[in-house]
């Protein structure tokens, strides 16, 4: 794989060549800093890039351009990194090789319509396609519930604090309620002034010529600078673990809970909290799945995942409600077993193996090559190579320093009282 | 050992059987890093009454068992966890059940020969102790709990309820609390002794591997392994009408939800081969309902759909279109989507458009060693072979056909089943 970076100030383009892929990904990201009340109108715009342009005025004449330039994809989403807000918009086609010569450029220039030349008018997007946005928006905003796992998940962060943990990246119904069409025409402008902007391109690409495509293409000319670094500030520990409950209509509770890892080096967050947590609960050989699952039969899912940006570590199990406090119990224990060092040389060989798994997956898949091509250009995340080769070096006390710093903060129920 | 060369896919595949029946398909993959291998046989929650050969006598086994037998595959005699085994190189390791089938598959970038015999080791040493049936039932109670919340799962239920009368097609796959409740470790023994036999398997390798490895590997644990007459599973009388034309119930939800099936007996078409029969059903589908059909368009702009769901199924004698969606207006959904089965004309461009579309994704997914295993699996269960020329098959596909095909079926045998909110 072949790397370059171009700094057009306005812009900067990454390129990755590599031969592995028939097709062809590019991602265009735009980055700021999150407002909470910002959450709601970015989630429509991202839905509005795909619902029509100037030229292709429904969603129906878009899909049919897109399937006749061979099935390309256009995908847009709006998701949280830290302090940030990122939206990005993607484009997968297939190499010229495999379609007709040409079919690449056509599908850049279909992009650039959908991102840089959206359906407005007199300074107001297109207020049909606007409804029909919200009320979709709407409608899954009202049924949050259905979802108990995330509705469990979304309601324990709200009640952990009222940082970007707690922000709702679904988005607010009163605040989408409020959106206009000139609303969103200006937050538009505002996202393509002010953001910081990144392109990528993967695939079997022609450097000079992708590059020159891209400059015929995407024409930005405002500079911004972010200085809002990406970690959050760590939270203040409680004194007693904050238990929160709410109870609906099924017959599984769903269980969340958060714990503060305060206090992280930039190493920690990225080697030793990653293995701790692969041992802890992070799959099926974890000391959660087989001391929670496998001993005591309490659940059917049981894991738990770090949340690195916001220095947290979640854990998540859909339980029998008469068996929360038994499940807190041996959760706990587990927690314990980790601070003690009660883990072997080869649970931690194991839970390394995962991670390099895990790294060699990344190379086999061009949108998870861009994720972390992307994730190091932006959050100094390290390369792969260089991941693969600390991570082998961590050691057990590593693992037990960054243990022993963490602790359970908040405790949520979702609790369902039905039987079958 | 066959090859195989997927045409206009740059791709050769193998294939081999086995002298007791079992069959192994190998797709490697030079480029990539990691692979996946499954173990796959044709005993999904469908089968719950069969008589084995030699035998006069019909057996009788609780709903759920082939997903608990799945559960219990992982129980070894030795004590050791397949789980810990696959983890200690970073190999990932899982099973699934389906109506039809149970696949276990292992998944990682290393130690492929260890890794290969052990799935083999694992799956051919069952192991079910009074203690341990008992153990799992708490694991798998919770699990049938999880989907029971979600409203769409429930949907999903109540419509093949509706549809099927008495084909297990309506029992859901993992069956209910109380059905696991009475599962023993002799129906587990049973069923295993039955149909995890080698003329009723399939291995399936997709990625980096040495294929002659595998093979030998193969060869050295299954070749002893002796093929079974298979027992004759009850033959469902399944009527060829819906079995409840509507149904309304109500839930927690917020957005109704509407499910609508169409019921067609096989027998009726006349397309004989079922991978071109397949073709052409999807094709109807995505002409009708895919993301540039009208209807689609419609029903944004009418805000009558927020989110919207099709798939085909064979079960038993028929193939069924499952539509679901989420709609605030579901008369005006149900009455749409029956005038547009009943009236829609199927124009050449888009006939000729999606075909590209689908000629495209298979030069797309062979890219991919698990979507590439997943196809494959599916050609295995489905159709007993593999097609190699499917991007031609595509390509030659012709509206004539797909119209007297149209002709063919009865779109009024649907049946409907509308959820709404218990607040109104």
């Amino acid at each position: 794989m072949e790397y370059t970076v171009h700094d057009f100030g306005s812009y900067k383009l990454y390129m990755i060549k590599t031969n592995k892929f028939k097709t062809i990904t590019t991602r265009i990201s735009f980055r700021t800093s999150i407002k909470k009340e910002e959450i709601t109108i970015r989630n429509v715009l991202c839905e509005m890039f795909t619902q029509s342009s100037k030229n292709y005025p429904s969603k129906r004449s878009l899909a049919i351009k897109a399937e006749d330039l061979y099935n390309v994809d256009i995908m847009s989403r709006n998701s949280r990194l830290g302090n940030y807000m990122s939206t990005d918009i993607y484009l997968e086609t297939l190499h010229d090789k495999y379609t007709e010569e040409g079919n690449f450029e056509s599908a850049l220039e279909f992009f650039k319509e959908i991102v840089f030349n959206p359906d407005i008018n007199n300074k107001s997007f297109n207020k049909d396609k606007l409804n029909i946005v919200k009320n979709q928006a709407s409608d899954s905003l009202n049924s949050l519930k259905e979802q108990p796992t995330y509705y469990s998940l979304i309601r324990m962060f709200e009640e952990l604090d009222d940082s970007p943990s707690s922000y709702r990246m679904v988005g607010y119904k009163e605040d989408l309620d409020k959106i206009t069409e000139t609303d969103l025409y200006d937050y538009y402008n505002k996202m393509i002034k002010t953001n910081l902007v990144d392109i990528f391109v993967i695939g079997d690409i022609d450097f000079d010529k992708t590059k020159e495509m891209i400059q015929k293409y995407i024409k930005i000319n405002t500079l911004k600078k972010e200085k809002t670094p990406y970690v959050l500030n760590p939270k203040k520990p409680r004194l007693k673990i904050n238990y929160k409950s709410e109870k609906v209509n099924n017959s599984q509770s769903k269980l969340s809970i958060a714990c503060l890892v305060n206090n992280l080096s930039t190493y920690e967050r990225n080697y030793p909290l990653t293995l701790c947590n692969i041992i802890f609960g992070g799959g099926v050989d974890s000391k959660l799945f087989k001391q929670v699952r496998e001993e005591k039969s309490l659940c059917y899912t049981i894991n738990s995942v770090p949340n690195k940006l916001d220095n947290l570590l979640i854990i998540r199990a859909g339980i029998a409600s008469e068996n929360c406090k038994q499940t807190i119990k041996v959760i706990e224990k587990c927690l314990d077993e980790m601070k003690k060092g009660k883990f072997t040389e080869d649970d931690i060989n194991v839970a390394k193996e995962f991670y390099k798994t895990a790294l060699d997956d990344i190379e086999d898949n061009e949108t998870q090559i861009m994720e972390d091509y992307f994730l190091s250009k932006t959050i100094d995340t390290d390369t792969i190579d260089i991941k693969r080769q600390k991570m082998k070096e961590v050691t057990k006390d590593e693992i037990i320093a960054v243990a022993k710093k963490i602790k359970i903060d908040t405790v949520f129920l979702l609790e369902g009282d039905q039987n079958e | 050992m066959n090859e195989i060369v997927m045409n206009g896919l740059e791709k050769t595949i193998y294939e081999e059987k086995l002298g007791n029946g079992l069959e192994i398909i190998y797709v490697p993959y030079e480029d990539k890093n990691n692979y996946i291998i499954t173990y796959g046989v044709r005993f999904g929650s469908e089968i719950t009454e069969f008589t084995p050969f030699k035998s006069s006598k019909s057996q009788k086994v609780p709903a759920g068992i082939a997903h608990f037998l799945e559960h219990k595959m992982f129980e070894q005699e030795t004590g050791e966890d397949p789980f810990t085994f696959f983890s200690k190189t970073g190999t990932s390791a899982n099973a699934s059940t389906s109506y039809t089938n149970t696949k276990y598959f292992c998944y990682g970038t290393k130690n492929f020969e260890e890794n290969l015999e052990y799935l083999i080791n694992f799956v051919n040493s069952p192991y079910y102790t009074d203690e341990n049936v008992e153990k799992e039932k708490g694991i798998i109670a919770e699990e049938i709990k999880m989907y029971a919340d979600i409203p769409d799962w429930k949907l999903d239920a109540k419509l093949k309820e509706c549809i099927y009368k008495i084909y297990p097609r309506r029992v859901d796959i993992a069956g209910k609390v109380s059905d696991i409740e009475k599962i023993t470790k002799e129906d587990l023994y049973l069923c295993y002794k039955n149909f995890y036999v080698p003329n009723n398997m399939f291995i399936i390798i997709s990625g980096n591997f040495n294929k002659d490895a595998a093979s030998k590997i193969i060869h050295t644990k299954l070749d002893s392994k002796k093929s079974k007459t298979l027992p004759v599973v009850k033959n469902y009388k399944e009527i060829i009408e819906v079995n409840k034309k509507y149904l309304e119930l109500e839930s927690d939800v917020n957005v109704p939800k509407v499910g609508i099936g169409l019921k067609i007996y096989r027998k009726d078409l006349s397309i004989k081969e079922e991978y071109y029969l397949d073709l052409y059903l999807e094709m109807f589908k995505t002409i009708l309902f895919g993301s540039s059909s009208e209807f689609r368009e419609y029903a944004r702009v009418n805000n009558l759909t927020s989110s919207f769901g099709t798939e085909w199924e064979t079960a038993d004698k028929f193939k069924t279109l499952l539509i679901t969606s989420n709609t605030t207006n579901p008369d005006l959904f149900i009455e749409k989507i029956k005038s547009l089965l009943l009236n829609h004309e199927i124009r050449e461009e888009d006939f000729n458009r999606i075909k590209k579309v689908w000629i495209a994704s298979e030069v797309k997914i062979i890219d991919y060693i698990e979507a590439t295993e997943s196809n494959i699996y599916d050609d295995i269960l489905s159709y007993h072979k593999i097609y190699n020329d499917r991007v031609d098959i595509i390509r030659n596909m012709s509206l004539e056909t797909l119209n007297k095909l149209i002709k063919q079926i009865d779109f009024n045998n649907i049946s409907v089943v509308k959820m709404i909110s218990k607040k109104e």
